[in-house]
This record gives C-alpha cells, sequence and structure tokens, in this order.
C-alpha cells in the first residue's frame, strides 16, 4: 500500500511496482493526465493545492475500504500537487487483484472516490481566465 | 468570553484566496459547533462563500456541521474537490 502526494512527476509504473505480487493476476492503472482543453477553451496548464495533512490520510481510508470491498486487492495511489504542463500525470490509482473484473472495478471505485472526498484543488489556466474547478463547475478567480 | 476555546482555522483553494489569509487562530465561546465558527469566519471574511457551498473538517476528518470544537483543534472549510463533492 502506498499513498503519496508529490510535487515531482508521478511515474504509473512505480505504482505498478507496488502493487504487483506473485499471485495478482491482473493490475489496473488509472493515469489522469493534463488535457489541453476544458469547458471549450484551450488550456496552457494547471495548479493542484492539497490539504496534504487530510489528503493523504483520506487516501488510505479508500485504500483500506478498497480491500474491505475486494479483499486481495492491493492498491497505491499518488496525486501530483503544484504546477502541471500539458501531458504531465495529475493523478495515479493502481490496483492489483488475482483476476480482472475486480481490478478494474476495484480501480475505477477508487478514482471515482479520490475524485470525491481528497482535498486537492484544480486550478485551470485557460484562454478565458483562471478558474478553480470544483466539480461541475468553474469558479473564476477575480 | 467567559470561556473561550482556541482554535486554528486553515484556508485551502478558492476560501484561501476569499479569506486573503493561510491560517487564522481564533477563540470561540465554549459549546461552539463547526457552523458557529463558520458564521464568524464570515463575519471577519465577507467574501466567503455560503455554509452550503463547503464541507466542514476537524483535525484532518469531515464533521457534521453540529460537532463541538475544542482547544487546540484544527479546522478547515473545504470547497467541492476537483471532481466534485
Amino acid at each position: 500500500m502506498r499513498y503519496d502526494i508529490t510535487t515531482g512527476p508521478i511515474d504509473p509504473r512505480e505504482l505498478e511496482a507496488a502493487v504487483t505480487h506473485s499471485g495478482a493476476g491482473a493490475i489496473c492503472t488509472f493515469s489522469g493526465i493534463v488535457r489541453d482543453n476544458s469547458r471549450g477553451q484551450s488550456v496552457t496548464h494547471l495548479d493542484y493545492e492539497a490539504y496534504a495533512e487530510m489528503a493523504v490520510p483520506q487516501m488510505r481510508k479508500i485504500g483500506q475500504e478498497i480491500k474491505d470491498r475486494w479483499p486481495e486487492a492491493r492498491v497505491a495511489m499518488a496525486h501530483r500537487t503544484g504546477h502541471l504542463e500539458i501531458g504531465e500525470v495529475s493523478v495515479v490509482v493502481s490496483v492489483s487483484c488475482p483476476h480482472r473484473a475486480e481490478a478494474f472495478a476495484a480501480c475505477r471505485w477508487g478514482i471515482d472516490e479520490l475524485k470525491q472526498s481528497v482535498p486537492i484543488w484544480k486550478k485551470e489556466h485557460a484562454a478565458d481566465g483562471t478558474h478553480w474547478i470544483e466539480g461541475d463547475e468553474a469558479k473564476p478567480v477575480p | 468570553m467567559a470561556v473561550a476555546v482556541g482554535i486554528r482555522i486553515r484556508f485551502f483553494a478558492r476560501l484561501r484566496e476569499q479569506a486573503a489569509v493561510e491560517t487564522e487562530s481564533i477563540e470561540v465561546a465554549k459549546g461552539s459547533t463547526l457552523a458557529d465558527v463558520y458564521a464568524i469566519l464570515r463575519g471577519n471574511h465577507p467574501a466567503l462563500p455560503g455554509q452550503v457551498a463547503v464541507r466542514a473538517a476537524l483535525n484532518q476528518e469531515f464533521a457534521d456541521w453540529n460537532t463541538t470544537v475544542a482547544a487546540g483543534d484544527e479546522v478547515v472549510f473545504i470547497p467541492p474537490v476537483s471532481g466534485g463533492f
């Protein structure tokens, strides 16, 4: 189990290595990537900000819930903070299980939970200005 | 206040910009809830959004608005995260 908040680049292969073991026949890894457009606007870059002292325990709690639901799962999660350029990895959830069905399900559940309950915020710098992205809403920064 | 408890507030993301501070230490009456604390902060920083727009966290855990604060607590009001609540 590995849960990181980091300002440096995230290598999804490192998280996969953390969940690999001889009984794991399937590893499912979700990587979130900074894309060049949002809300119909071109995006130049993002800034992520975390409440790290809470975010890491929240990630650990999600990992434990995955273990409760899929007892054979092993989980690793990482989220980057600070300035991110287009194409960089912002978040990774990697889950290993004996078989693919539970690996897909657990990974999907893990990233969805992370996006709901881990206190990390995205500030989007786009052609129409800077916005905090809060769920479906973009709140302009004056 | 005859009996007061000192707590520490931290602000993040949009709320940090709206409050224009990162941390704030305040004293509140004994028995104050997280909702009471947020009301005081909105008095200090009128730009902060209404309570319905944020969640409360007490000592690094999400907490109900009617939870009572104690001396030394760390309180954070959390705007929706990037994937929404």
